[in-house]
């Protein structure tokens, strides 16, 4: 039989037998990586996204301490003067220092953003988490997602902000009511394929009740494209915001925010080009920063959704 | 290096010391590490082992289909005496699909849902025989009258999705043999179809192996297909090759431990020999790890007669009988069998 | 196939209902008194009565809205608080340069950013693919009108070779008409080159790792014609899609790049009510916008049926 051909032989030596020829390495070893530095290696885009956000954050929290002077005080003795060693990014019209509404503007933005992430966020779990889980509710409120959804957001924020007057809270609620509909179309989708789950249904079979079930497996699993779309949110409430107000319909103009600033700027851009080009870096910069923020954590939270987009 | 030569001649196919490895985030995976082979005109090799064995690689990296990278492929494969790892990207391609040609597992996802099958059959004759988009048409539903799909003219103009898993995978025949290559390479050519298709499919790739003359290499998992098709076949264990025969003797008298396992897993039909019930055998353990080096036999971790030796020093292929080549330290010669 | 088709213009009724309650209910949304919103801050109180008056906001909301709703069926949007004119009249006015900017736009973005998502995924992992990617995410980030500031700053001011802004009519002449629509379609095309770039890398990423590629080459077929025959073209539902989608950034977008452009379109005719509170225009705008973007995509879904033929209705 076949096992016979198969025999201990003690007699075999290391020397009797004949050894297979070594086969070389076609490819060099890969060095696998650890610890946080290893995270970040691995992850170059959240650490330059970090990073930057981290320096817009402390510019915007120690602003007054960065030699800056009164955003708001009025010098028209010094009208646009050219960025010197005075005044690091120049004049405006009204003689205010460039430099130091360039920094303040740094706390309207991130203010906007991050508050708009946050709330769009929270509001759109909630929804989303109902509309997966009443079937009555969903038909409704999808509908009215649909028709939000089917203005541009854009549109939708200078709409709201027309008929408000301006203020930092009224565009908060304005760009977060034109995000909401896209958090809660995503998290309704998760809810709806996480349902179908067989851990799920086993769940909902040993009589879980729904809220233990929404706490308990539906939640933490919603977190991480949550958090990804909240970063995306935010960076593109920055940029409305600076739209919204570089219109005229935003932050009102005494706050110094980046797009009041660019607005000012706008009358003046061709002959003096940097009242304009210094807060468009920053903002570019910061909203630059959130980006590779979000791809960073996409792509290290959620592989899935990394190979969609 | 003691390897059953060819028959006559230079052999068809040779290859070489193939080694394809993957480059992936926690190592390099060795995914075929030294294989060689060869094989003749109008023969039939079966590579058989159980999945992630590398043999799907192996196939794959004849044609260079592997992407590189992430992987890399060495050694040499030598078709008609052209190594074709060294040929360009152009003269490569105007060997796939015409001299070499390829059938895959997945009958289902392996034909281009947008295309039809006209279309798809037709490529391969426009790209190598310079065919008109008429003219390649007409081959087409010659071919798949070949392949013995009935009412060839409508077919052609339908989309994949319209036909049946059989009839797709005969489509993929049609698509392979459409250039009359001198060697098929079929991965798993019937794993994914119904039984009874599958039995049909066997017949036509045996009966149009006759037809067109190609050889075929047969990489599977499914040892009664081996018998029933091949002349030859090959073993192989991560990513090695373990044994080679003719399919007589490889049935007969598997030298390598793993072999005989693979035969021992295999339900036989009216078996019991001895009258007792035999119990189907199964090889206990996993498959190693194909990330770090083994410095052994890389079956020493499931064989059953693993001795100290087995882990320290990787046996070589020696001939144990005339064509009969097995990598294990303690498979007997043939003379020490008659002794 | 016609059923179909019915059903999917029948389903974009409840949407545009919704969007038209939206628009009409927002002045009751906004705090405080509408009438006196609109005014404005330097408004007498016979102003505040005469638009209360002419908004008809003393009779009951769904009243209103069932007029306002039968009246837009119609065609008739209302008259501009500010003008007194019309506001389709304004409207059509407008249309011309807005839609030449879109289209260009359009047009212009499908024609870099596809073939850059398809030589991106293509070249996955090579410095042409994180060039792409980089562009991508700059595309995201800096917004309109700095790209439109920088693009006159360097093409018109310092280099003079192209208006600084401005429109004129196509039927001036094609070149004309081109040459001051160029700067703002590179600008406002940034964003959406980005989106459709991203999502046709990704997609092809997918579809590059499919079963039939691997036959496509396996048959000897070339880089292009894997690339553009067999992937892209599997690869197309998705990336219509999205660019059905991106449309909603093209008409955002629109409003600020016209404004960066002095172009006199239905941006500017959007930021200039906005700022006179002229609130029949501003919903007439919207609605149209709205319009624009429901029948787009709706085209689009209808489209699918060419691209993918397991798509039947």
């Amino acid at each position: 039989m076949a096992s016979a051909t198969v025999l201990a032989r003690p007699e075999l030596t290391r020397e009797s037998v004949s050894a297979a020829p070594q086969m070389p390495d076609v490819l060099p070893p890969v060095k696998a990586r650890k610890g946080f530095i290893g995270f970040l290696r691995r992850n170059p885009t959240i650490a330059v996204g970090g990073g930057l956000l981290l320096i817009m954050l402390a510019i915007a929290v120690f602003a007054p301490l960065l030699w800056t002077v009164d955003p708001t005080a009025l010098a028209p003795a010094r009208r646009t003067r050219e960025p010197s060693a005075m005044y690091w990014f120049g004049t405006d019209m009204l003689g205010r220092d460039v430099y130091s509404r360039v920094l303040y503007g740094a706390r309207v933005s991130l203010l906007v953003g991050f508050s708009v992430a946050i709330l769009s966020s929270v509001i759109g779990l909630a929804i989303g988490m109902v509309s997966g889980f009443i079937r009555w509710a969903d038909s409704i409120v999808m509908r009215i997602m649909d028709g939000l959804m089917s203005i541009p957001p854009i549109l939708l924020a200078i709409a709201l902000m027309a008929l408000t007057r301006g203020s930092v809270q009224n565009v908060i609620i304005a760009i977060t009511i034109a995000e909401i509909p896209r958090v809660s179309r995503l998290v309704r989708g998760v809810v709806l394929s996480l349902r179908e789950q067989p851990y799920v249904d086993a769940a909902v079979a040993a009589g879980t009740r729904t809220p233990v079930i929404i706490w308990r497996h539906i939640l933490p699993n919603t977190l991480a494209p949550i958090t990804v779309q909240a970063t995306y949110i935010c960076a593109s409430a920055m940029i409305v915001e600076a739209i919204l107000s570089f219109i005229g319909a935003g932050t009102p103009p005494i706050i110094p925010s980046w797009g009041n600033i660019m607005a000012e700027g706008r009358a003046l851009w061709q002959v003096k080009p940097y009242i304009v080009f210094f807060p468009a870096i920053f903002l570019s910069i910061t909203v630059l920063a959130v980006n590779l923020l979000g791809d960073g954590l996409r792509d290290a939270l959620d592989p899935r959704m990394a190979k969609r987009l | 290096m003691a390897l059953p030569g060819p028959r006559s001649g230079q052999p068809l196919l040779e290859v070489e010391n193939l080694q394809t490895h993957f480059r992936t985030k926690d190592g390099v995976n060795r995914a075929v590490d030294g294989v060689s082979f060869h094989v003749n005109a109008g023969e039939t090799v079966a590579i058989v082992g159980e999945s992630g064995c590398g043999k799907s690689v192996t196939s794959m990296s004849i044609l260079r289909l592997i992407p590189e990278p992430p992987g890399k492929i060495a050694g040499a494969i030598r078709f008609q005496g052209k190594d074709l790892l060294k040929l360009s990207d152009r003269e490569m391609r105007q060997i796939r699909g015409n001299e070499i040609s390829m059938i895959f597992q997945e009958p289902m996802t392996s034909l281009n849902p947008v295309l039809t099958v006209g279309r798809q059959i037709g490529e391969t004759l426009r790209l190598h025989q310079g065919l008109s988009a008429r003219e390649a048409e007409q081959k087409a539903i010659e071919m798949l009258t070949l392949v013995g799909i009935p009412e060839p003219a409508r077919r052609v103009r339908e989309y994949p999705h319209q036909l049946s898993g059989g009839m797709r995978q005969r489509v993929m025949i049609a698509i392979a043999l459409a250039c009359n290559p001198k060697l098929l390479i079929a991965d798993e050519p019937t794993t994914a179809l119904d039984v009874t298709i599958q039995a049909q499919i066997l017949e036509l790739m045996r009966d149009l192996k006759h037809r067109v003359g190609a050889a075929i290499v047969l990489i599977t998992h499914d040892l009664g297909v081996v018998a029933e098709v091949a002349e030859r076949v090959i073993v192989m264990y991560a990513g090695r090759k373990v044994e080679e025969a003719e399919v007589g003797p490889l049935f007969r008298t598997p030298r390598h431990p793993y072999t005989q396992g693979l035969l021992g897993s295999m339900p036989k039909l009216g078996s019991s020999l001895h009258g007792e019930e035999t119990r189907l055998a199964e090889i206990p353990g996993l498959v190693p790890s194909l990330k770090a080096k083994i410095p052994g036999c890389v079956f020493a971790t499931r064989c059953p007669h693993t001795t100290d030796l087995c882990r320290q020093v990787a046996p070589a292929l020696e001939e144990k009988a005339p064509g009969h080549v097995a990598a294990c330290h303690y498979a007997l010669k043939e003379e020490a069998l008659a002794a | 196939m016609f059923a179909y088709v019915v059903r999917r213009i029948l389903a974009t009724i409840p949407v545009m209902a919704i969007v038209a309650l939206f628009v009409f209910s927002l002045l009751y949304i906004a705090p405080g008194d509408p009438a006196a919103v609109i005014a404005g801050d330097q408004a007498t109180p016979q102003d505040v009565e005469r638009i209360r008056a002419s908004l008809g906001l003393d009779r009951p909301f769904l009243v209103r809205f069932g007029e306002w709703v039968f009246r837009i069926l119609q065609g008739d949007l209302g008259v501009s608080i500010f003008t007194n004119l019309p506001v389709t009249t304004m409207i059509q006015q407008r249309l011309e340069p807005t839609f030449s900017l879109m289209i260009l736009t359009l047009c212009l973005a499908v024609t870099i950013a596809v073939p850059m998502g398809v030589v991106a995924a293509w070249k996955q992992g090579t410095l042409i693919d994180r060039a792409v990617m980089g562009f991508a995410v700059m595309g995201f980030s800096v917004p309109v009108f700095v790209v439109g500031y920088l693009l006159a700053y360097v093409f018109a001011l310092e280099l003079d070779w192209l208006p600084v802004q401005g429109y004129t009519a196509f039927s001036n002449g094609l070149w004309p008409w081109l040459e001051n629509l160029i700067l703002p379609a590179i600008a406002l095309g940034g964003v959406y080159i980005a989106l459709i770039a991203r999502i046709t890398r990704a997609t092809m990423l997918e579809v590059l790792q499919q079963d039939y590629i691997r036959t496509a080459r396996a048959k000897g077929a070339g880089q292009r014609s894997i690339l553009f025959l067999h992937a892209l073209k599997n690869a197309a539902v998705p990336i219509v899609t999205v660019i059905g989608i991106g449309v909603a950034l093209l008409i955002g977008g629109a409003v600020v790049t016209e404004s960066v452009f002095a172009i006199p379109g239905l941006g500017r005719l959007t930021v200039d009510a906005i700022l006179r509170r002229d609130y029949p225009v501003i919903q007439g705008v919207i609605l149209l916008f709205s319009f624009i973007y429901v029948i787009v995509n709706l085209a689009i879904d209808l489209m699918y049926t060419l691209f993918d033929p397991r798509i039947r209705y």
